[in-house]
Parts: structure tokens; C-alpha cells; sequence
């Protein structure tokens, strides 16, 4: 058999390899519920405390998707997602936020604007923030466990 | 020519009368002559002369009496024409001066004139009190302008009342500092020019144009000198003289006034409770999306072996006693705030209660491997405290220490007397707080720094310590900190000797 080319064995691995999920949020136990879920279904899940830590940990590795809480201390998911789409290198990173503000939060412009592709509002279901992410990523069937 | 035709007239009346006076003499004298034998002129002379001088003394007789009656009435128009219709009543109408003499031929002009000279003193007598009446309205209509712009000028609400075509009427001393303008400036009077507010001309405007009265209220933010802004609730009325007959008032029935009530306090309440609010429900999402989460893992059979199954409990459990933590804090606040609450307070030992404070705190700090260092004075310091309620607020304080102070680091709690106050302050080598962190912490779910080692807390604990020590205890609590060194929180409170 010829050899693949280098560009096909590249896009060969990455459809086998897991999608890589950042999962940021400062309430350690949303960040674990979220975290369980996601690696059952077999994600690559890295987490972060804060939007510092989180812009550290894009730095590093671009993830697929990255999920993060909207308060949080030194950094907080709005100044984040500013950060993100600032960037050329990021500025097209689907972004889902997860939140348990209320009103003072316009949707619509996160949604317009900043490009959030959906607000979680907290207190949230593990299946469907799992649904929401497949379908985000396209993943029909859930990666394997 | 007159006094000629005068001279001329009377000329004319002595001739006739001179004629008159001889012709009769002539027939005296002539009818004597019948009855007396007259042969001889100097006789018949002197029957003449007899005849004319008896004639002439009956002329004279008869021109006397009629010289007499011309000057009474003379003397009677000449009284009627000097009388002052002013100065008289109608008495004295009544009572002619110089009465005519009985018979006399002017008698029925001068009743009549007497009548017009009567009727003429009783139209000014109306026309006075009518003068009187409209006199006293006017000074009572002066005083009331007078009262009602003093009134408006004493008070503390701007007031502003323009009329149907938009020009100022009235404004007081309120508005026209509110709206920086001059309302004395007779060059000006139109709203629109001296008022540089569109939503409140056009609130002036939309009242006036309304057919019926009604008030209409808006609330405006409006700029002060400075540039700083309030808020203000108008009140705009329109103002209608029903029922009022003079045509200038009526036309005057588009007239507007309003009222304007600062409402920046409230505002600023309003927008405080929609925070209050929302932080409020945000505390508590927080725990419950953790309760919810982790039941659904547990549901869902995510959790396969029985020590993970062990975990998500406790998480449940340990976000379940978050949310009770959270909800006693409120009302213990809400409490404090109401002064609902009952406050029993009695002279007691301050280092007795700081010490059990300690002891509540220190199993929090042993977690973190926190040294929890006492140096309390050792002299005894008296305190008039309710004692759940202090032991509350040096708990919270020691609390709000250990989990801004990292694993290892120390949290020392210190009591003295300073100043002739009783004092005790807990310090920590923590994350310290910056400027604004300092002026702020002490408001409800005021979040400094936080991270995952404190995610127990309420964002309650320091607000309710500070209405404990200050609101209920009449002492303060005061915050001092350097970023990255830590922070020292003191409370001093009135010495218990001192008030007893």
C-alpha cells in the first residue's frame, strides 16, 4: 500500500484522537461535576481557577471548546473572552459560558459581539452541558470512553 | 356787544317804564279830572304830578319786590351750584341750602335740579363702596401673591409654573438653581430658551396640550454645575380656572406647574436591591447548581464505584450545609438590620470570648496547617456585649482570616486596652486587600480575591461582624492591609467600667 500523505495521517489522528474540552471556573466542585462528565465521555478535559489560568492554559494547548464561568477572581470569564477574540489565533475559539448571573448580563451582546456560542445559565444539568457540546463540536457519537 | 346789549337793554327798560310811569300819571290824573271841576292848568298840573308820583312809587314798589325774588334766586342756584357731590351724603340733599321763596316760579326747576343733585349723591355713594370693595380685593389679592411666593420660595422642592405659551410665570429659588436660570430676567420668559432639559420642556409641552387636567409624572436626570447628575421626579399638573368668567384668567386655563422631588436616594436604594438581589440569588445558585449536578451524576449512574458515589454525597452534603450557612446568615443580618433582633447585653470578659472563639475556629485552621496565635492582654477587659452575638463577629473575623491566609501562614488575635477603649484585632499574613478592597469589604457579598480554598465562604460574614460591633454594640471595626503582607481587622468597643 502507497504511504498516506503527511497531511492525511494528521487529519487521520486527529478525527481518532479526543477533542480537547478547558473547562474553567473558581467553585472547585462546578469545575469536578463538569470535569466527570465530559472525561466519561471521553473528552480531553483540562481545567482552570480563573480566566489567567485559563488564558495560560490556551496559551499552551488550543483547546476545541473552551467552557467558563462568567465571576471569578484576578480575571473573569468577560475579560476573557475579550482576550480570546483579540487574539488572531483565538479569536475564532468556540467559547460556552456558565454562569449563575442573573439579569445584568446581556446575552445578546456576549452572543453578537464577543461570539459566545451559548450561555449555561447555573444551576445546570451535566447531560445536557454535554449535549450542548457535542453538538457544538459534532461529535455524533460520543467519543470513546 | 354783550355788555352794550346789556346797557342797551336796561335802556330800553327805563324808557318803557319812564313812558309806563307817565302814561299812568296821564290817567290818574285824566280819571281825577271826571269827578273834580278842572278849570284851571296849574290843577290840572298838579292832579298830573300826583298821578305820576302816586304811579311811579307803585312802579318802584312793585320793581323792588321783584329785584328781591331774582337775588333769593340767584343766591339758591348759586348754593346749589357750589355744593361738593363728593363730600355729601344724602342728608344733606335733603336739605336744600337757601330755600326759594313759597310761590316763587323757579321752584319746580329747582326740584327738579334737587332731584338730579340727589340722585347723583347716591351714584357716587355706590360708586364708592363699589371703589372701597374692589380696593380691599386687590390688597387681599397683593398679600396673597405675596404669601404664595414667599411659600414657594421657602421651599426646599423645586417648584416651576409656566402658561399656555410657554413662558415662565412662576419659579422659585430651588428651580432656579436646580435648572440654572434667572427667572427675573424680563428679556426671558420662554421655558424652552432658559431651561436646557428636552425631556422636561417636552413634559411641559405635552401637559399643556392636554385638554383635561391630570398630572403626568416623569422621571429626569438632570445635570448640575458640575456635571453630576440626580434624578428628579416631576410632577406636572396642569392647572384650569374653572368656572371663572374673566377672560384673561380663562385664557390662561393651558397653564402648567410642576413639582420636582429628588429621587437619587432612591434610585441609588433601587439599584443597590437590584444588586443586593442578584447577589443574593447568585450566592445561592452557586451552591445549588453543585447539589443539582451532582445528584444528576448520581442519577444518571455516572458515579460506578461506591467511592466516587461517596464523594458526589459529601459535595452534595457539604453545598447542602453552604446554602443553610448562607440563608442563617441573611437573617441574622436582615435581623440585625430590622432591629427585630433581641439584644441582651451584660458585662463580660473579653478574653473569655475570644478565646472561645478561637477554639470554634481552630479545627478550619488545623485543616490548613494555620498557626492560630492568641496574645490577649492579661488584664482582665470588660466588655457590655450580648455574648453570642460578639462571639458571632471575632468567629467571623477569625473565620475571614483563615481562609484569606495560605496553607503554613499565621492568624494572630490580639486583645488591650487603648485609648480608654477595650480593643482586639486579628491579623493575618494572607493576600492582604488593595485600597478599594479595604473601602469595600464589609459590603454584602463583597468578593476580594477569591479562589478555590474558600469556597465555603458567604460574602455575609464581614458585613454582619460590622453591624454587630457598630450598629448593635456602638463600637467600630476598621480594616488596615498591604497587598500580598496581609491584613489586620480591629474592633475597639466602649470600656464596660466607663458605662456602668
Amino acid at each position: 500500500m502507497p504511504p498516506k500523505c503527511p497531511a492525511a495521517q494528521k487529519e487521520q489522528l486527529e478525527k481518532t484522537m479526543p477533542k480537547r474540552i478547558l473547562l474553567c471556573d473558581d467553585e472547585i466542585h462546578i469545575l469536578r461535576a463538569a470535569e466527570f462528565k465530559l472525561k466519561r465521555a471521553g473528552y480531553d478535559v483540562r481545567t482552570a481557577n480563573n480566566g489567567e489560568e485559563a488564558w495560560q492554559a490556551v496559551g499552551q494547548q488550543m483547546p476545541d471548546i473552551l467552557i467558563t464561568d462568567y465571576q471569578m477572581p484576578r480575571l473573569d470569564g468577560f475579560g476573557l473572552v475579550q482576550r480570546l477574540r483579540a487574539n488572531p489565533e483565538t479569536e475564532h475559539l468556540p467559547v460556552l459560558m456558565l454562569t449563575a448571573k442573573g439579569f445584568e448580563l446581556s446575552h445578546e451582546e456576549l452572543a453578537e459581539r464577543w461570539n459566545v456560542i451559548a450561555v449555561i445559565a447555573k444551576p445546570f444539568s451535566p447531560r445536557e452541558l454535554l449535549q450542548s457540546v457535542n453538538e457544538i463540536l459534532e461529535v455524533r457519537e460520543p467519543a470513546a470512553t | 356787544m354783550k355788555l352794550f346789549a346789556v346797557n342797551g337793554s336796561r335802556f330800553a327798560s327805563l324808557s318803557s317804564l319812564g313812558a309806563l310811569t307817565l302814561s299812568a300819571g296821564w290817567a290818574v290824573a285824566w280819571s281825577v279830572g271826571l269827578f273834580v271841576p278842572t278849570g284851571s292848568w296849574p290843577v290840572r298840573l298838579a292832579l298830573l304830578g300826583v298821578g305820576v308820583g302816586l304811579s311811579g312809587g307803585c312802579m318802584a314798589l312793585w320793581i323792588g319786590l321783584q329785584k328781591r325774588r331774582c337775588l333769593a334766586a340767584r343766591r339758591h342756584f348759586e348754593a346749589i351750584c357750589e355744593l361738593d357731590f363728593c363730600g355729601l351724603s344724602i342728608g344733606d340733599a335733603m336739605q336744600p341750602p337757601a330755600p326759594l321763596p313759597t310761590g316763587h316760579p323757579l321752584e319746580s326747576v329747582s326740584r327738579r335740579l334737587l332731584d338730579v343733585y340727589r340722585d347723583c349723591i347716591q351714584r357716587m355713594q355706590e360708586l364708592k363702596h363699589t371703589r372701597t370693595a374692589w380696593e380691599i380685593r386687590y390688597r387681599r389679592a397683593v398679600t396673597e401673591h405675596e404669601r404664595i411666593k414667599s411659600i414657594f420660595s421657602g421651599l426646599a422642592e423645586p417648584i416651576l409654573a409656566v402658561d399656555d405659551f410657554g413662558d415662565l410665570v412662576l419659579a422659585n429659588a430651588a428651580v432656579e438653581e436646580l435648572l440654572h436660570f434667572d427667572s427675573n430676567n424680563p428679556q426671558q420668559r420662554a421655558l424652552d430658551r432658559l431651561v436646557h432639559c428636552e425631556k422636561l420642556v417636552a413634559l411641559f409641552a405635552a401637559t399643556s396640550q392636554r385638554k383635561t387636567s391630570g398630572r403626568r409624572d416623569e422621571e429626569i436626570e438632570i445635570a448640575d454645575e458640575t456635571g453630576q447628575t440626580r434624578w428628579y421626579r416631576v410632577t406636572a399638573d396642569k392647572v384650569t380656572a374653572q368656572g371663572e368668567k374673566d377672560e384673561t384668567v380663562a385664557a390662561e386655563s393651558g397653564s402648567v406647574v410642576a413639582v420636582f422631588r429628588d429621587i437619587s436616594e432612591q434610585k441609588v436604594l433601587q439599584r443597590r436591591n437590584a444588586e443586593f438581589v442578584s447577589a443574593v440569588s447568585h450566592e445561592m445558585k452557586t451552591p445549588l447548581a453543585g447539589i443539582k449536578a451532582y445528584v444528576e451524576l448520581l442519577v444518571d449512574g455516572d458515579a460506578e464505584d461506591e467511592e466516587t458515589q461517596e464523594e458526589f454525597l459529601q459535595v452534595i452534603n457539604s453545598q447542602a450545609d453552604r446554602l443553610e450557612r448562607l440563608v442563617d446568615n441573611m437573617l441574622n443580618l436582615a435581623r440585625i438590620e430590622a432591629g427585630v433582633v433581641k439584644v441582651s447585653k451584660e458585662t463580660r470578659s473579653l478574653n473569655e470570648l475570644l478565646e472561645e472563639a478561637a477554639n470554634v475556629v481552630q479545627p478550619a485552621a488545623e485543616k490548613k496547617q494555620i498557626r492560630l496565635a492568641t496574645e490577649l492582654s492579661p488584664m482582665y477587659l470588660g466588655v457590655l456585649a450580648d455574648r453570642d452575638m460578639l462571639l458571632q463577629s471575632a468567629i467571623n473575623l477569625l473565620s475571614n482570616a483563615v481562609k484569606y491566609t495560605p496553607d503554613g501562614g499565621t492568624v494572630t488575635l490580639r486583645s488591650r486596652m487603648e485609648d480608654g477603649r477595650v480593643r482586639f484585632e486579628v491579623e493575618d499574613n494572607g493576600v492582604g486587600l488593595d485600597e478599594e478592597d479595604c473601602r469595600r469589604v464589609f459590603e454584602k457579598f463583597y468578593r476580594v480575591s477569591k479562589d478555590k480554598d474558600m469556597a465555603g465562604g458567604t460574602g455575609l460574614g464581614l458585613p454582619l461582624a460590622k453591624h454587630i460591633v457598630e450598629d448593635v454594640h456602638g463600637g467600630t471595626l476598621a480594616v488596615e492591609s498591604t497587598p500580598g503582607q496581609g491584613s489586620i481587622f480591629s474592633v475597639t468597643m466602649p470600656d464596660a467600667g466607663q458605662l456602668t
